[in-house]
């Protein structure tokens, strides 16, 4: 069944590329993007594990046939273990987090498709594209590849924010693609000084190099690349420095928009950090730096999301604050402490999803995202406002939703790891998660309506509603049963430690 | 001789991240800006061709005459020049993107500053 592997990857790539064509063509495109859409989170749970290489160039080690006379310098070495093509990993952890992602772009798609009157091809194609990458990024065992995908999801977010009418996106898309053209090159650099010091670009294979001695565990260009990916990584996740221009693309998008780009960053960061981990997890300090960059980036992110005015803002700091707890639960290097950061990170990408699209309805009645103008919200529609509510307390921990579990696991792993330090600071933040999010929800939803507050007739659609009734029941089943992602996890966290 | 030539390409690539970096964070024209980010993507680009640059080596391809274990020993490492194709295709896509939006912002701001077109922004 590995066939099925880069299926995932080319369908979302092959529907964006035929629905772009389609252009105009309104309802073939909404058909054609909901079936596929649909599909998206239906492969990862038909295909196998195990790997696939491309071209069918398996290491030698495993291809008799190829390898029988090929002389000792070549059989001898690790040549022969060396993987000569690029190569898709799909396990139980890329299981779990494709399929999230297929539900999140399904779930975008489908709504974005039942909000607009006129779909846009190619709106749906950035979407596919991105979902595609990002596929692509998590299946990926070869970190030219990871760049490669890496640029393409970057592309495709600026590319969701450009076709989204919003006051000064363009001006934002601008800004965020020339960080990303200073960050791609050095990410790019920090790949080919690995290239050169282990003379490959397939991870295993630079992981054997360093653990089997071919490669000087200390040599100082190793240092240098691995200052550079993680240059890369921040800008990718909108860590520290870069939170500030990641929650501006957040905001400058649609609501399905955004929910699908902040769905590509947290599962970039994932990508990214669990990358780094394999790689450099022999240096003490890469944990350290991990935790350290987390906590800045919860502190900050949490901070700023406090004094915003503008819901999406609000959203989009309070995710990229999320991203924090992951970030913590990587450094921590336990087994415990990685599965609670891989678990947050799915929890995470669902709760936002869920928000994003839940306060989209009052973009959607109002076309106000500024929470000064707002207010009264409650009124007009009470089981989106309660559907709201549950996603902000999911976020915040509240139990018994998903994200619940997974902060407990986090302070867990904390205190098991002898830092429970990380484990208050956590809960003191969680709380301040809770009270942000409650001034906005007040704010929009149940102060007196102002005066000028203009609310249009249109019915916020039934796929809008279905989507929200299908986030709330993901995070209540992974808050009542979280051993359904966390068993999958965990196999890739015990890897890693 | 040769291994200097190989010196004075990182050396090269080196300096075309720097003026790139410079150029991207301290020009306020964008077109400058888009220059040096293009400059920053070249320099990488060259200084992985450079990392493939074997001194003495052969082309990377198996010719009739050749024994396998000459070929394994003498011909240089094709893979930083495949990854280098692929580089140089996703750099033309982002300075398509980075242009096409300066054309748009110029023409709703008519100019081409980046502090009064970024700056204008409410972040």
């Amino acid at each position: 069944m590995d066939s099925l592997m880069p299926i995932m990857v080319i369908l979302p790539i092959a529907s964006a590329l035929f629905l772009n064509l389609l252009h105009g063509k309104d309802r073939t495109i909404k058909i054609l993007a909901i079936v596929t859409a649909l599909v998206l989170p239906i492969i990862p749970l038909l295909t196998g594990y195990g790997s696939h290489y491309f071209g069918g160039y398996a290491p030698l080690s495993q291809n008799s046939a190829i390898a029988q006379g090929l002389p000792a310098l070549i059989t001898s070495t690790q040549l022969f273990v060396f993987h000569p093509s690029i190569v898709y990993v799909f396990g139980s952890a890329q299981k779990i987090m494709i399929f999230v992602l297929g539900i999140i772009a399904f779930f975008a798609i489908f709504t974005s498709l039942s909000e607009t009157k006129k779909p846009s091809g190619v709106y749906t194609y950035l979407m596919f594209m991105g979902t595609a990458a990002v596929t692509a990024i998590l299946l990926s065992d070869d970190i030219f590849n990871f760049y490669v995908f890496f640029e393409i999801a970057a592309l495709a977010q600026i590319g969701i924010v450009i076709a989204s009418n919003v006051k000064n996106n363009y001006e934002t898309a601008l800004k965020y693609i020339i960080l990303g053209n200073i960050a791609g090159p050095l990410l790019l650099l920090g790949i080919a000084l690995l290239l050169g010091v282990t003379g490959n670009v397939n991870i295993t294979d630079i992981i054997y190099s360093i653990k089997n001695g071919y490669v000087n565990p200390q040599n100082p260009v190793l240092l240098m690349a691995l200052a550079l990916i993680t240059f890369g990584w921040l800008y990718g996740s909108g860590l520290p420095p870069f939170h500030t221009i990641k929650s501006a693309l957040y905001s400058k998008a649609l609501p399905h928009g955004s929910a699908l780009i902040q769905a590509i960053t947290v599962f970039i960061m994932v990508a990214l950090g669990v990358m780094i981990l394999r790689i450099f997890s022999y240096l003490s300090f890469s944990k350290m730096a991990i935790i350290a960059i987390s906590l800045l980036a919860l502190v900050l992110s949490i901070t700023m999301a406090l004094v915003q005015t503008d819901f999406k803002r609000i959203i989009g700091y309070l995710a990229l604050g999320e991203l924090g707890y992951i970030g913590i639960g990587l450094g921590l290097g336990t087994t415990l402490g990685i599965t609670a950061g891989l678990f947050q990170a799915v929890n995470e990408a669902i709760i936002t999803a869920f928000l994003f699209i839940g306060f989209g309805t009052v973009l959607y009645k109002t076309r106000i995202s500024d929470t000064r103008k707002l207010g009264g919200m409650m009124f007009v529609n009470p089981r989106v406002a309660l559907l709201v509510l549950l996603a902000g307390l999911a976020m915040a921990g509240v139990p018994p939703l998903n994200a619940f579990q997974s902060k407990l696991m986090l302070i867990q792993a904390s205190i098991q790891s002898g830092v429970p330090e990380l484990g208050i600071i956590m809960i003191l933040l969680s709380i301040v998660t809770f009270m942000t999010f409650m001034k906005a929800f007040y704010t929009i939803y149940m102060r007196p309506k102002p005066d000028e507050l203009e609310i249009h007739d249109y019915k916020i659609p039934k796929a809008t509603i279905i989507s929200l009734v299908a986030f709330l029941i993901i995070c209540l089943t992974l808050g009542l049963f979280p051993q359904i992602a966390t068993n999958s996890l965990q196999t890739l966290a015990s890897s890693l430690v | 001789m040769v291994i200097s030539a190989q010196l004075f390409s990182f050396f090269t690539a080196g300096s075309l991240v720097i003026i790139g970096i410079f150029a991207a964070l301290f020009l306020d024209n964008l077109i400058k800006k888009i220059i040096g980010l293009a400059f920053i993507g070249d320099g990488a680009n060259l200084f992985i061709i450079t990392m493939g640059y074997k001194p003495g080596g052969i082309v990377y391809i198996f010719l009739p005459n050749m024994t396998i274990s000459n070929f394994a020993q003498n011909a240089s490492y094709p893979l930083p020049f495949a990854l280098v194709l692929t580089s140089i295709v996703i750099g033309a896509s982002t300075l398509a993107v980075m242009l096409g939006l300066v054309i748009v912002l110029n023409k709703r701001h008519d100019s081409l500053s980046a502090s009064k077109i970024l700056g204008d922004e409410s972040d």
